[in-house]
């Protein structure tokens, strides 16, 4: 089954200098479970790419259809409530919230969602020791290392069961044991909950892990390639 | 969740947010401190208003209000004290022949306003004759003639100085003043100064400025000597419009803290008044009246005008207007002290929460990402605000009732400058007070402070394009 249907997107920057066509004419399709990186040099889209399918960003031409709903036609409300119950995101810099413990900081999404509190509280425990952080649940982002707290934000963007998760280049602070750790965490939680990964990277780590991998250059998909079935 | 995160946020930043909330501690405590001393100047101003210059009721004859002539009595006045004895609401009343006069001694001259009292029923009235310095009395001699007058009147009649007799100055050592300063002052040993002014001058420049601030008062207080039993010629003009000149002998001088009322009135019985001026012992110009309840006020002047539709019968508030506007604006010019004071600090508010807002810039970009409505962002951002403005407000407010509940017990003295205070009817000691529904109003001006200064913060913070935001350092 098809999560994300993207049909003849285009995304162009324009600035006094010149126009920058950051998406050009993409056709893509993202199917239930898939863990797929999205590979390219530096400027060919990645990012622009994640942020239209996250609905950051508006695109100037075509559509995203998300379990047939177009985010393209959608008002920056309904976006806000989009992204809140169907993404989870994993960001490079993990941006927790620095005064909230890792407990507060996964349970903090199913608030926003209005989850009953025994939900909540199930979740996030469940969750937390998913990752391998039962132990440091009521540790505040300070006190853990990158590639724990790099987990937190994977549990919080798991915390609400989400449609798919946008991690853009999720181990690009990490050194290479806790991205082997991440890596394979983000792998366990794919097959066990059958959730959508979508990460972009330079990683040739992460790229080694992703079932299918897309090569992107100056907006156009050059490749699309299924590594593992 | 988002109270627990805008508390904590709070204290992401320990010094500049101890900063802020002691600018707004500081701003607060000064704004209540100063509302309790206007309070409790006005309080005293009232209570001084009603308990002893004019009590709650007056009533004249119309014409006596146009034309202060002796010949302008109430009409029917025996009616009218045998109506007023008949009214529970009424605690006392006080009928009162008032002549104009001028007073003098062989060593000055004033003009008086001569006051013919019924001491048991003054009394029921007013309190002044519990301000009598010791040593007086309130008429209550058997000698003929005696008349109460202010410590003012003294002065200006030369029957006050102040002399540094051998027992003033030897008392002076049980007041804990040190004997160096007792012996800088015996070359003024039975020199008579007659005013406090050239008494403190010459006393000023024996002493250091040290001392004088020290014991100056206790200085004052010994030296200060009333020669009762002084005699005063008082003239003015009789009902048939002669000329009557008689002596008065001082039995009483009173110190009020409104120098206007003490230097105009000076009090003699009613009954020699009278005389004196050739009315009956029934007739009076005016008659005061207090009232067990000042919410009576009202009432009780319909009443009376019902009875007596002839009589001009005003109540405090009409007879000092300056009293009734202190009373019913005062409270507004408390809340605009505040107001101008939490206008000032929001500035500092407003500069601290847009730091704020811009070293979380990254954070708020996940917020909004992630899914934190824009109307949730603005709240988290206002209860931060309010929380910075609630804490300084609140501790300002306990120091500034602390400070108040201290200096209610124990008194303001502005005895520096208290003669310009009592010339314009003000008391030169304050008791600083505040009622608990100034708090109440305070509180909610701090919250309303609290929420427009968030506004530009929030703004601030809605603004931000969570692609462009996520991308920053911050």
């Amino acid at each position: 089954m098809n999560v994300i249907e993207i049909k003849d997107l285009v995304k162009i920057y324009t600035n006094s200098a010149a126009q920058v066509t950051a998406v050009d004419h993409i056709d893509l399709t993202i199917e239930d479970g898939e863990f797929t990186a999205i590979v390219g040099p530096s400027g060919s889209g990645k990012t622009t790419l994640l942020n239209l399918i996250g609905g950051l960003d508006k695109a100037n031409q075509g559509s995203i259809l998300v379990e047939n709903s177009d985010i393209t036609r959608m008002s920056a409300k309904e976006l806000i409530e989009y992204r809140l119950h169907n993404i989870g995101f994993v960001f490079q810099s993990y941006n927790l919230i620095p005064v909230l413990t890792a407990y507060e900081n996964v349970s903090f999404i199913m608030e926003l969602q209005r989850a009953p509190k025994p939900a909540i509280e199930r979740r996030t425990k469940e969750i937390l020791t998913e990752v391998g952080l039962g132990d440091r649940m009521n540790s505040r982002p300070n006190q853990l290392s990158g590639g724990q707290q790099q987990r937190v934000a994977v549990a919080r963007a798991m915390a609400s069961k989400p449609k798919f998760i946008i991690a853009d280049e999720p181990t690009a602070n990490l050194d290479s044991k806790s991205t082997e750790k991440l890596l394979e965490m983000m792998e366990t939680l794919n097959q066990r909950e059958q959730v959508t990964f979508l990460f972009s990277t330079h990683d040739q780590r992460v790229m080694n892990k992703a079932h299918r991998i897309i090569v992107l250059e100056d907006g156009k998909i050059v490749s699309d390639t299924k590594t593992k079935p | 969740m988002i109270w627990s995160i805008a508390w904590k946020n709070v204290w992401r930043n320990h010094k500049r947010s101890i900063i802020v909330i002691a600018a707004v501690l500081l701003g607060t405590a000064a704004g209540v401190f100063t509302s309790g001393l206007m309070v409790g100047w006005v309080d005293q101003r009232i209570s001084s208003l009603v308990h002893i210059e004019v009590g709650h009721i007056k009533l004249h004859n119309p014409n006596y209000l146009n034309n202060e002539e002796i010949g302008y009595t109430l009409p029917d006045s025996r009616a009218v004290v045998h109506y007023l004895s008949s009214i529970p609401a009424i605690k006392g009343f006080s009928p009162r022949i008032k002549v104009t006069s001028m007073a003098s001694t062989s060593r000055g001259n004033t003009a008086l306003t001569l006051q013919g009292i019924n001491v048991g029923q003054e009394k029921q009235v007013s309190e002044l004759y519990k301000k009598l310095l010791p040593g007086g009395s309130f008429l209550e001699t058997t000698g003929e003639n005696p008349i109460v007058i202010s410590d003012k009147t003294a002065e200006q009649l030369r029957i006050k100085n102040y002399t540094l007799t051998k027992v003033a100055l030897d008392s002076l050592l049980n007041l804990s003043v040190p004997p160096a300063v007792i012996d800088r002052l015996r070359e003024f040993d039975q020199v008579r100064f007659n005013t406090e002014k050239a008494f403190t001058k010459a006393v000023s420049q024996r002493l250091t400025s040290k001392q004088v601030n020290k014991y100056g008062a206790d200085i004052v207080n010994v030296a200060k000597h009333y020669r009762l039993r002084s005699k005063i010629i008082v003239t003015f003009t009789d009902a048939s419009g002669e000329m009557v000149s008689q002596s008065f002998r001082v039995c009483g001088i009173f110190k009020t803290s409104d120098l206007l009322f003490d230097q105009a009135n000076a009090f003699v019985r009613k009954n020699e008044l009278a005389q004196l001026t050739g009315l009956s012992p029934d007739d009076c110009q005016e008659i005061g009246i207090l009232l067990h309840n000042e919410s009576d006020v009202k009432a009780t002047q319909a009443a009376i005008k019902h009875a007596f539709p002839a009589l001009s019968v005003m109540n405090w508030l009409e007879i000092s207007p300056d009293a009734g506007m202190l009373t019913q604006y005062m409270v507004f010019y408390y809340y605009i002290i505040m107001g101008f004071i939490l206008f000032a600090l929001a500035f500092g508010i407003i500069n601290t929460m847009l730091m704020a807002i811009m070293e979380r810039t990254k954070e708020l970009g996940m917020l909004m990402a992630i899914g934190m409505s824009r109307k949730r962002i603005f709240y988290m951002i206002m209860l931060e605000t309010i929380f910075l403005t609630l804490i300084g407000a609140v501790l300002g407010m306990a120091f500034g009732w602390l400070a108040i509940t201290i200096t209610g017990h124990t008194g303001l003295d502005f005895s520096v400058v208290g003669e310009g205070f009592e010339a314009m009817g003000w008391s030169a000691v304050v008791y600083p007070s505040i009622t608990p529904d100034f708090f109440f109003g305070v509180t909610l001006m701090v919250i309303a402070t609290g929420i427009l200064s968030s506004i530009l913060p929030a703004r601030k913070a809605l603004s931000l394009d969570p692609v462009d935001a996520i991308k920053t350092d911050n």
